[in-house]
Protein backbone atom coordinates (compact mmCIF):
# COMPACT_ATOMS: atom_id res chain seq x y z
CA UNK A 1 0.00 0.00 0.00
CA UNK A 2 2.70 2.19 0.91
CA UNK A 3 4.33 1.58 -2.62
CA UNK A 4 1.22 2.67 -4.10
CA UNK A 5 0.87 5.53 -2.43
CA UNK A 6 4.15 6.51 -2.69
CA UNK A 7 3.94 5.93 -6.52
CA UNK A 8 0.39 8.24 -7.05
CA UNK A 9 2.00 11.14 -5.15
CA UNK A 10 5.07 10.93 -7.84
CA UNK A 11 2.69 10.44 -10.29
CA UNK A 12 0.51 13.09 -9.06
CA UNK A 13 3.09 15.53 -8.85
CA UNK A 14 4.72 15.09 -12.70
CA UNK A 15 0.76 15.34 -13.62
CA UNK A 16 0.94 11.24 -15.01
CA UNK A 17 -2.83 10.29 -14.50
CA UNK A 18 -2.82 8.26 -11.43
CA UNK A 19 -4.36 4.86 -11.62
CA UNK A 20 -5.90 2.92 -8.43
CA UNK A 21 -8.08 0.09 -7.45
CA UNK A 22 -10.98 -0.58 -7.36
CA UNK A 23 -11.76 0.99 -10.69
CA UNK A 24 -8.62 1.93 -13.20
CA UNK A 25 -8.52 4.06 -15.57
CA UNK A 26 -6.75 2.78 -18.42
CA UNK A 27 -3.28 5.16 -19.23
CA UNK A 28 -4.28 5.26 -22.72
CA UNK A 29 -7.83 6.86 -22.02
CA UNK A 30 -5.88 10.18 -20.79
CA UNK A 31 -3.54 12.34 -22.17
CA UNK A 32 -0.69 13.44 -20.13
CA UNK A 33 0.34 16.62 -22.15
CA UNK A 34 -2.93 18.06 -21.68
CA UNK A 35 -2.58 17.77 -17.97
CA UNK A 36 0.62 19.48 -18.24
CA UNK A 37 -1.11 22.07 -19.52
CA UNK A 38 -3.17 22.57 -16.85
CA UNK A 39 -0.38 22.30 -14.37
CA UNK A 40 0.85 25.27 -16.02
CA UNK A 41 -2.40 27.28 -15.67
CA UNK A 42 -2.23 26.41 -12.18
CA UNK A 43 1.51 27.78 -11.81
CA UNK A 44 0.41 30.70 -13.15
CA UNK A 45 -2.84 31.37 -10.92
CA UNK A 46 -0.49 30.19 -7.66
CA UNK A 47 2.30 33.02 -8.96
CA UNK A 48 -0.77 35.38 -8.99
CA UNK A 49 -1.96 34.78 -5.72
CA UNK A 50 1.46 34.45 -3.86
CA UNK A 51 1.72 38.01 -4.00
CA UNK A 52 -1.70 38.84 -1.95
CA UNK A 53 -2.48 38.65 1.46
CA UNK A 54 -2.02 35.21 3.51
CA UNK A 55 -5.16 33.88 6.46
CA UNK A 56 -2.70 32.78 9.72
CA UNK A 57 -3.71 31.85 12.69
CA UNK A 58 -5.67 33.57 14.51
CA UNK A 59 -7.94 33.33 18.21
CA UNK A 60 -10.16 35.89 16.27
CA UNK A 61 -13.01 34.90 13.58
CA UNK A 62 -13.35 38.38 12.83
CA UNK A 63 -10.01 38.53 11.27
CA UNK A 64 -10.64 35.15 9.09
CA UNK A 65 -13.36 37.14 7.78
CA UNK A 66 -11.65 40.00 7.08
CA UNK A 67 -9.05 38.36 5.70
CA UNK A 68 -10.57 35.73 3.35
CA UNK A 69 -12.66 38.92 2.16
CA UNK A 70 -9.44 40.91 1.63
CA UNK A 71 -7.80 37.71 -0.45
CA UNK A 72 -11.19 37.45 -2.55
CA UNK A 73 -11.49 40.84 -3.29
CA UNK A 74 -7.92 41.03 -4.33
CA UNK A 75 -7.95 38.08 -6.26
CA UNK A 76 -11.15 38.87 -8.30
CA UNK A 77 -9.05 42.41 -9.49
CA UNK A 78 -5.87 40.45 -9.94
CA UNK A 79 -7.58 38.75 -12.75
CA UNK A 80 -10.75 40.93 -13.69
CA UNK A 81 -10.07 39.35 -17.33
CA UNK A 82 -10.93 35.68 -16.16
CA UNK A 83 -13.69 33.55 -17.42
CA UNK A 84 -14.66 30.10 -17.66
CA UNK A 85 -12.74 28.35 -19.84
CA UNK A 86 -9.27 29.81 -18.68
CA UNK A 87 -8.56 26.99 -16.33
CA UNK A 88 -10.67 24.51 -17.31
CA UNK A 89 -9.86 25.11 -21.20
CA UNK A 90 -12.08 22.76 -23.29
CA UNK A 91 -9.26 20.13 -23.98
CA UNK A 92 -8.36 20.16 -20.54
CA UNK A 93 -12.19 19.76 -19.97
CA UNK A 94 -12.46 16.67 -22.02
CA UNK A 95 -9.63 14.90 -20.04
CA UNK A 96 -11.25 15.68 -16.39
CA UNK A 97 -14.79 14.57 -18.32
CA UNK A 98 -13.11 11.27 -19.16
CA UNK A 99 -11.77 10.73 -15.72
CA UNK A 100 -14.89 11.82 -14.20
CA UNK A 101 -17.37 9.67 -16.31
CA UNK A 102 -15.52 6.57 -15.80
CA UNK A 103 -15.73 6.81 -12.27
CA UNK A 104 -19.36 6.79 -13.04
CA UNK A 105 -19.50 3.38 -14.67
CA UNK A 106 -18.46 0.04 -13.61
CA UNK A 107 -18.09 -1.85 -10.58
CA UNK A 108 -17.23 1.23 -8.38
CA UNK A 109 -20.00 3.34 -9.88
CA UNK A 110 -22.32 2.66 -6.85
CA UNK A 111 -19.88 3.77 -4.28
CA UNK A 112 -18.93 7.08 -6.14
CA UNK A 113 -22.72 7.63 -6.26
CA UNK A 114 -23.05 7.26 -2.71
CA UNK A 115 -20.16 8.99 -1.49
CA UNK A 116 -21.86 12.09 -3.34
CA UNK A 117 -25.03 11.19 -1.96
CA UNK A 118 -23.80 11.01 1.64
CA UNK A 119 -22.07 15.04 1.39
CA UNK A 120 -25.65 15.78 1.57
CA UNK A 121 -25.71 17.78 -2.04
CA UNK A 122 -27.43 20.58 -3.10
CA UNK A 123 -29.16 20.90 -6.71
CA UNK A 124 -27.17 22.65 -9.26
CA UNK A 125 -26.58 26.76 -8.31
CA UNK A 126 -25.78 29.31 -10.79
CA UNK A 127 -21.65 29.38 -10.66
CA UNK A 128 -19.23 32.44 -11.81
CA UNK A 129 -15.57 32.53 -12.08
CA UNK A 130 -14.48 34.86 -9.17
CA UNK A 131 -17.97 34.57 -7.46
CA UNK A 132 -17.85 33.82 -4.21
CA UNK A 133 -18.45 29.54 -3.52
CA UNK A 134 -22.27 29.31 -2.32
CA UNK A 135 -22.32 30.38 1.68
CA UNK A 136 -23.51 27.62 3.76
CA UNK A 137 -23.20 24.96 1.31
CA UNK A 138 -22.15 21.71 2.52
CA UNK A 139 -19.22 20.15 1.07
CA UNK A 140 -19.48 17.43 -0.89
CA UNK A 141 -17.25 14.26 -0.39
CA UNK A 142 -14.44 14.16 -3.75
CA UNK A 143 -14.76 10.71 -4.03
CA UNK A 144 -11.09 9.64 -2.95
CA UNK A 145 -11.17 6.98 -6.04
CA UNK A 146 -11.62 9.79 -8.08
CA UNK A 147 -9.01 12.35 -6.31
CA UNK A 148 -6.29 9.19 -7.03
CA UNK A 149 -7.11 9.43 -10.87
CA UNK A 150 -6.82 13.64 -11.22
CA UNK A 151 -3.86 15.59 -11.55
CA UNK A 152 -3.08 17.00 -7.53
CA UNK A 153 -4.06 20.49 -6.35
CA UNK A 154 -1.22 22.82 -4.42
CA UNK A 155 -2.71 23.60 -1.12
CA UNK A 156 -5.26 26.31 -1.29
CA UNK A 157 -6.82 24.78 -4.12
CA UNK A 158 -9.59 21.90 -4.30
CA UNK A 159 -11.97 20.20 -6.79
CA UNK A 160 -15.57 20.32 -5.53
CA UNK A 161 -18.81 19.40 -6.76
CA UNK A 162 -21.51 21.22 -7.02
CA UNK A 163 -24.65 19.78 -8.19
CA UNK A 164 -23.40 18.39 -11.35
CA UNK A 165 -20.73 20.89 -11.92
CA UNK A 166 -16.87 20.33 -11.51
CA UNK A 167 -15.28 23.50 -9.42
CA UNK A 168 -11.82 24.48 -8.93
CA UNK A 169 -11.90 26.28 -5.70
CA UNK A 170 -9.66 28.75 -4.13
CA UNK A 171 -10.09 27.45 -0.25
CA UNK A 172 -8.68 30.17 1.53
CA UNK A 173 -10.95 33.23 -0.66
CA UNK A 174 -13.52 30.68 -1.04
CA UNK A 175 -13.90 32.11 -4.34
CA UNK A 176 -15.05 30.10 -7.48
CA UNK A 177 -11.38 29.69 -10.01
CA UNK A 178 -13.06 27.90 -12.94
CA UNK A 179 -15.69 25.15 -12.98
CA UNK A 180 -16.53 22.30 -15.93
CA UNK A 181 -20.41 22.93 -16.31
CA UNK A 182 -22.08 19.85 -16.31
CA UNK A 183 -19.24 17.05 -15.54
CA UNK A 184 -20.97 14.84 -12.98
CA UNK A 185 -24.05 12.69 -14.59
CA UNK B 1 -26.52 42.60 20.23
CA UNK B 2 -23.44 40.75 21.53
CA UNK B 3 -24.50 40.53 24.91
CA UNK B 4 -28.18 39.94 24.16
CA UNK B 5 -26.52 36.97 22.36
CA UNK B 6 -24.37 35.93 25.72
CA UNK B 7 -27.39 36.50 27.53
CA UNK B 8 -29.80 34.35 25.20
CA UNK B 9 -27.97 31.36 25.61
CA UNK B 10 -26.73 31.54 29.06
CA UNK B 11 -30.62 31.82 30.35
CA UNK B 12 -31.48 28.79 27.75
CA UNK B 13 -28.76 26.70 29.49
CA UNK B 14 -29.54 27.98 33.13
CA UNK B 15 -33.61 27.23 32.45
CA UNK B 16 -33.52 24.03 30.58
CA UNK B 17 -35.22 21.24 32.70
CA UNK B 18 -32.58 18.96 32.01
CA UNK B 19 -30.41 21.65 33.77
CA UNK B 20 -32.74 21.98 36.83
CA UNK B 21 -32.62 18.64 37.29
CA UNK B 22 -28.99 17.20 37.49
CA UNK B 23 -28.69 13.88 37.89
CA UNK B 24 -25.45 12.63 39.52
CA UNK B 25 -23.28 11.62 37.42
CA UNK B 26 -21.97 7.92 37.40
CA UNK B 27 -18.48 7.40 35.96
CA UNK B 28 -17.21 4.13 35.01
CA UNK B 29 -13.69 5.39 33.66
CA UNK B 30 -11.10 4.81 36.54
CA UNK B 31 -9.32 7.90 36.65
CA UNK B 32 -5.92 6.48 37.07
CA UNK B 33 -2.56 8.61 37.72
CA UNK B 34 -0.91 9.67 34.11
CA UNK B 35 -3.60 8.66 32.19
CA UNK B 36 -4.51 10.20 28.78
CA UNK B 37 -8.30 11.83 29.23
CA UNK B 38 -10.43 13.12 26.68
CA UNK B 39 -13.75 13.97 24.87
CA UNK B 40 -15.16 13.30 21.80
CA UNK B 41 -17.99 15.22 20.62
CA UNK B 42 -19.32 15.11 16.79
CA UNK B 43 -21.66 17.48 14.43
CA UNK B 44 -22.11 19.86 17.78
CA UNK B 45 -21.85 23.53 16.70
CA UNK B 46 -25.08 24.39 16.37
CA UNK B 47 -25.16 27.34 18.70
CA UNK B 48 -28.83 25.66 19.89
CA UNK B 49 -29.50 25.11 23.77
CA UNK B 50 -29.16 21.70 23.05
CA UNK B 51 -25.53 21.95 22.15
CA UNK B 52 -25.00 24.27 25.55
CA UNK B 53 -26.79 21.22 27.69
CA UNK B 54 -24.14 18.41 26.22
CA UNK B 55 -21.32 21.11 27.39
CA UNK B 56 -22.55 21.83 30.76
CA UNK B 57 -22.60 17.73 30.86
CA UNK B 58 -19.32 18.16 29.86
CA UNK B 59 -18.32 20.66 32.19
CA UNK B 60 -19.54 18.32 35.09
CA UNK B 61 -18.10 15.31 33.92
CA UNK B 62 -14.99 17.27 33.91
CA UNK B 63 -15.56 17.89 37.76
CA UNK B 64 -14.67 14.43 38.29
CA UNK B 65 -13.31 13.30 35.65
CA UNK B 66 -10.74 16.08 34.63
CA UNK B 67 -9.94 15.37 31.01
CA UNK B 68 -7.25 17.73 29.48
CA UNK B 69 -8.30 18.24 25.76
CA UNK B 70 -11.13 17.14 23.16
CA UNK B 71 -11.41 15.82 19.81
CA UNK B 72 -13.73 17.47 17.70
CA UNK B 73 -15.12 14.94 15.12
CA UNK B 74 -16.52 17.88 12.46
CA UNK B 75 -19.54 19.96 11.72
CA UNK B 76 -17.96 22.34 14.56
CA UNK B 77 -19.62 25.35 13.44
CA UNK B 78 -22.23 25.29 10.94
CA UNK B 79 -22.66 28.01 8.37
CA UNK B 80 -19.73 29.43 10.20
CA UNK B 81 -19.67 32.42 7.39
CA UNK B 82 -20.95 35.45 10.02
CA UNK B 83 -19.21 37.59 12.59
CA UNK B 84 -20.60 35.62 16.05
CA UNK B 85 -20.77 32.11 15.07
CA UNK B 86 -17.51 30.81 16.21
CA UNK B 87 -19.00 32.85 19.51
CA UNK B 88 -22.27 31.81 19.57
CA UNK B 89 -21.36 27.79 18.61
CA UNK B 90 -18.25 27.07 20.25
CA UNK B 91 -16.31 29.77 22.70
CA UNK B 92 -19.63 30.23 24.69
CA UNK B 93 -20.88 26.82 25.34
CA UNK B 94 -17.52 25.41 25.95
CA UNK B 95 -16.04 28.66 27.57
CA UNK B 96 -16.08 26.67 31.13
CA UNK B 97 -13.87 24.21 29.67
CA UNK B 98 -11.48 26.38 28.09
CA UNK B 99 -11.34 28.71 30.85
CA UNK B 100 -10.30 25.02 32.52
CA UNK B 101 -7.47 25.05 30.14
CA UNK B 102 -9.01 21.96 28.28
CA UNK B 103 -7.57 22.25 24.92
CA UNK B 104 -9.82 21.32 21.24
CA UNK B 105 -8.38 19.50 18.53
CA UNK B 106 -10.66 19.83 15.36
CA UNK B 107 -11.38 17.74 12.22
CA UNK B 108 -13.24 19.34 9.82
CA UNK B 109 -16.49 18.29 8.70
CA UNK B 110 -18.62 18.56 5.29
CA UNK B 111 -20.59 22.01 7.21
CA UNK B 112 -17.46 23.39 8.29
CA UNK B 113 -15.46 26.02 6.60
CA UNK B 114 -12.28 25.00 5.56
CA UNK B 115 -10.98 28.61 6.95
CA UNK B 116 -11.31 27.14 10.24
CA UNK B 117 -8.13 25.59 9.97
CA UNK B 118 -6.94 29.37 10.85
CA UNK B 119 -8.90 29.48 14.52
CA UNK B 120 -6.38 29.16 17.47
CA UNK B 121 -8.89 27.21 19.47
CA UNK B 122 -9.01 24.63 17.17
CA UNK B 123 -5.13 24.16 17.39
CA UNK B 124 -5.03 22.88 13.35
CA UNK B 125 -2.59 25.43 12.60
CA UNK B 126 -3.59 26.05 9.37
CA UNK B 127 -3.53 22.52 8.37
CA UNK B 128 -6.25 20.36 6.47
CA UNK B 129 -5.02 17.18 8.46
CA UNK B 130 -2.83 17.18 11.50
CA UNK B 131 -1.18 14.94 14.21
CA UNK B 132 -0.34 15.27 17.72
CA UNK B 133 0.99 13.17 20.86
CA UNK B 134 -0.06 12.92 23.79
CA UNK B 135 1.36 10.73 26.65
CA UNK B 136 1.51 7.24 25.10
CA UNK B 137 -0.98 7.99 22.46
CA UNK B 138 -0.96 9.20 18.40
CA UNK B 139 -3.82 11.14 17.25
CA UNK B 140 -4.37 11.60 13.48
CA UNK B 141 -7.13 14.52 12.74
CA UNK B 142 -8.01 13.72 8.57
CA UNK B 143 -9.70 15.83 6.83
CA UNK B 144 -12.72 13.14 4.69
CA UNK B 145 -13.93 15.77 2.37
CA UNK B 146 -11.30 15.92 0.69
CA UNK B 147 -9.14 12.54 0.67
CA UNK B 148 -6.47 13.14 -1.73
CA UNK B 149 -3.19 10.93 -2.60
CA UNK B 150 -1.06 13.76 -0.55
CA UNK B 151 -3.45 13.63 2.59
CA UNK B 152 -3.09 9.28 2.25
CA UNK B 153 1.10 9.97 1.59
CA UNK B 154 1.15 11.36 4.99
CA UNK B 155 -0.69 9.88 6.98
CA UNK B 156 1.02 6.92 5.59
CA UNK B 157 4.84 8.65 6.49
CA UNK B 158 2.66 9.95 10.14
CA UNK B 159 1.36 6.84 10.95
CA UNK B 160 4.75 4.64 10.35
CA UNK B 161 6.40 6.99 12.94
CA UNK B 162 3.91 5.85 15.68
CA UNK B 163 6.04 2.93 17.50
CA UNK B 164 4.46 1.39 19.53
CA UNK B 165 2.10 4.05 21.10
CA UNK B 166 -1.61 3.48 20.29
CA UNK B 167 -2.83 5.11 17.23
CA UNK B 168 -6.12 7.05 16.88
CA UNK B 169 -7.78 8.76 14.15
CA UNK B 170 -10.23 10.58 14.00
CA UNK B 171 -12.54 12.66 10.91
CA UNK B 172 -16.06 13.41 9.97
CA UNK B 173 -17.30 10.62 7.68
CA UNK B 174 -18.14 6.86 9.79
CA UNK B 175 -16.48 3.97 7.93
CA UNK B 176 -19.25 2.07 9.23
CA UNK B 177 -22.34 3.14 10.50
CA UNK B 178 -25.92 1.99 11.07
CA UNK B 179 -27.48 5.90 10.85
CA UNK B 180 -29.88 5.37 8.29
CA UNK B 181 -29.41 9.23 7.09
CA UNK B 182 -25.66 8.40 5.97
CA UNK B 183 -24.08 5.12 6.56
CA UNK B 184 -20.90 3.44 6.11
CA UNK B 185 -18.92 5.84 4.12
CA UNK B 186 -17.53 2.74 1.71
CA UNK B 187 -15.57 4.75 -0.70
CA UNK B 188 -13.45 6.46 2.11
CA UNK B 189 -13.35 2.63 3.85
CA UNK B 190 -12.03 1.20 0.87
CA UNK B 191 -9.13 3.73 0.71
CA UNK B 192 -8.30 3.84 4.75
CA UNK B 193 -8.97 0.67 6.18
CA UNK B 194 -5.75 -0.83 4.56
CA UNK B 195 -4.17 1.87 5.59
CA UNK B 196 -5.44 1.65 9.10
CA UNK B 197 -4.50 -2.24 9.04
CA UNK B 198 -1.24 -1.84 7.70
CA UNK B 199 0.09 0.65 10.43
CA UNK B 200 -1.90 -0.81 13.73
CA UNK B 201 -4.43 1.69 14.55
CA UNK B 202 -6.45 0.76 17.14
CA UNK B 203 -9.52 2.77 17.71
CA UNK B 204 -11.12 5.71 14.77
CA UNK B 205 -13.48 8.54 15.83
CA UNK B 206 -16.15 9.68 13.40
CA UNK B 207 -19.19 11.74 13.38
CA UNK B 208 -21.73 12.60 10.39
CA UNK B 209 -24.30 10.32 11.40
CA UNK B 210 -26.75 12.54 14.17
CA UNK B 211 -26.35 9.58 16.49
CA UNK B 212 -23.68 7.47 18.52
CA UNK B 213 -23.02 4.16 17.83
CA UNK B 214 -19.94 1.65 18.95
CA UNK B 215 -19.58 -0.70 15.81
CA UNK B 216 -18.37 -4.38 16.58
CA UNK B 217 -14.60 -4.57 16.02
CA UNK B 218 -13.92 -4.56 11.66
CA UNK B 219 -10.83 -6.25 11.36
CA UNK B 220 -9.55 -6.09 14.65
CA UNK B 221 -9.94 -2.13 14.78
CA UNK B 222 -12.68 -0.08 16.98
CA UNK B 223 -15.05 2.21 15.22
CA UNK B 224 -16.84 4.74 17.47
CA UNK B 225 -19.50 7.11 16.03
CA UNK B 226 -20.23 10.51 17.80
CA UNK B 227 -22.27 12.62 15.55
CA UNK B 228 -25.01 13.79 17.97
CA UNK B 229 -23.34 16.15 20.48
CA UNK B 230 -25.45 19.29 18.92
CA UNK B 231 -27.07 18.14 16.47
CA UNK B 232 -29.69 14.53 16.48
CA UNK B 233 -31.58 12.26 14.64
CA UNK B 234 -33.51 10.90 16.53
CA UNK B 235 -34.79 7.31 15.67
CA UNK B 236 -32.14 6.87 13.17
CA UNK B 237 -29.96 4.16 14.17
CA UNK B 238 -31.42 0.88 12.59
CA UNK B 239 -29.50 -1.41 14.68
CA UNK B 240 -27.84 -3.68 11.78
CA UNK B 241 -25.50 -6.59 12.35
CA UNK B 242 -22.43 -3.62 12.48
CA UNK B 243 -23.84 -2.69 15.93
CA UNK B 244 -22.34 -3.25 19.34
CA UNK B 245 -23.79 -0.58 21.35
CA UNK B 246 -25.88 3.00 19.86
CA UNK B 247 -27.91 5.16 21.27
CA UNK B 248 -30.41 7.98 19.22
CA UNK B 249 -32.71 9.01 21.54
CA UNK B 250 -30.97 12.13 22.85
CA UNK B 251 -27.59 14.32 22.15
CA UNK B 252 -24.63 12.83 23.71
CA UNK B 253 -20.45 12.90 24.03
CA UNK B 254 -18.17 10.57 24.32
CA UNK B 255 -15.33 10.65 27.49
CA UNK B 256 -11.99 8.39 26.70
CA UNK B 257 -9.28 7.23 29.00
CA UNK B 258 -6.11 5.51 28.20
CA UNK B 259 -3.98 4.36 30.55
CA UNK B 260 -0.97 1.75 29.28
CA UNK B 261 -2.61 -0.70 27.18
CA UNK B 262 -6.49 -0.14 28.47
CA UNK B 263 -8.69 2.03 26.94
CA UNK B 264 -11.61 3.10 29.05
CA UNK B 265 -14.56 4.66 26.98
CA UNK B 266 -18.45 6.47 28.62
CA UNK B 267 -20.86 7.96 26.26
CA UNK B 268 -23.20 10.31 28.39
CA UNK B 269 -26.52 11.81 27.61
CA UNK B 270 -27.19 15.11 27.11
CA UNK B 271 -29.29 14.31 30.28
CA UNK B 272 -26.76 12.36 32.47
CA UNK B 273 -27.44 9.02 31.30
CA UNK B 274 -24.48 6.78 30.73
CA UNK B 275 -25.35 5.03 26.94
CA UNK B 276 -22.63 3.01 26.91
CA UNK B 277 -19.33 1.91 28.79
CA UNK B 278 -16.34 -0.47 28.40
CA UNK B 279 -12.79 -0.96 28.18
CA UNK B 280 -10.90 -2.20 25.52
CA UNK B 281 -7.39 -3.81 26.02
CA UNK B 282 -4.91 -3.28 23.76
CA UNK B 283 -2.88 -6.66 22.74
CA UNK B 284 0.18 -5.70 20.26
CA UNK B 285 -0.07 -3.60 17.38
CA UNK B 286 -2.80 -4.63 15.81
CA UNK B 287 -5.14 -7.23 17.64
CA UNK B 288 -7.79 -6.06 20.63
CA UNK B 289 -9.53 -7.99 22.95
CA UNK B 290 -13.92 -8.21 22.53
CA UNK B 291 -14.58 -5.60 25.30
CA UNK B 292 -16.29 -5.31 28.41
CA UNK B 293 -18.55 -3.18 27.83
CA UNK B 294 -22.47 -2.58 28.75
CA UNK B 295 -24.70 -0.15 26.94
CA UNK B 296 -28.48 0.88 26.45
CA UNK B 297 -30.42 -0.41 23.73
CA UNK B 298 -30.61 1.74 20.86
Amino acid sequence: MGAIVWFMVLAGAALIPVSASPQQVSPASVDPPAWRGFNQRVQQYLVLRKALPQQRTTKRQEEIIDRRRALAQAIRESRAEAKQGDIFTPEISEQFLKVIRSAFQGSNASNVRRTIRQGEPVPSLHLTVNGAYPQHLPLTTVPPTLLLRLPQLPERLAYRIVGHDFVLQDTEARLVIDYISGALP
Amino acid sequence: MRLMRRLTFLLAVVLSPQTLSLRAQDLTLPVKSDSVRFAAIGDMGTGEPAQYEVAQRMLQLHQKFPFTFVIMLGDNIYGGNNPGDFEKKFELPYKPLLDAGVQFYAALGNHDDTNERFYKFFNMDGQQYYSFKKGNVRFFALDSNYLDPKQLSWLERELAKGGTDWKICYFHHPLYSSGSFHGSSTELRAVLEPVFLKYGVQVVFAGHDHVYERVKPQKGIYYFTEGASGELRAGNLKKTDLTAAGYDKDRSFLSVEISGDDLYFQAISRTGLTVDSGNIRRQGAIQSSVPQTSAVSP
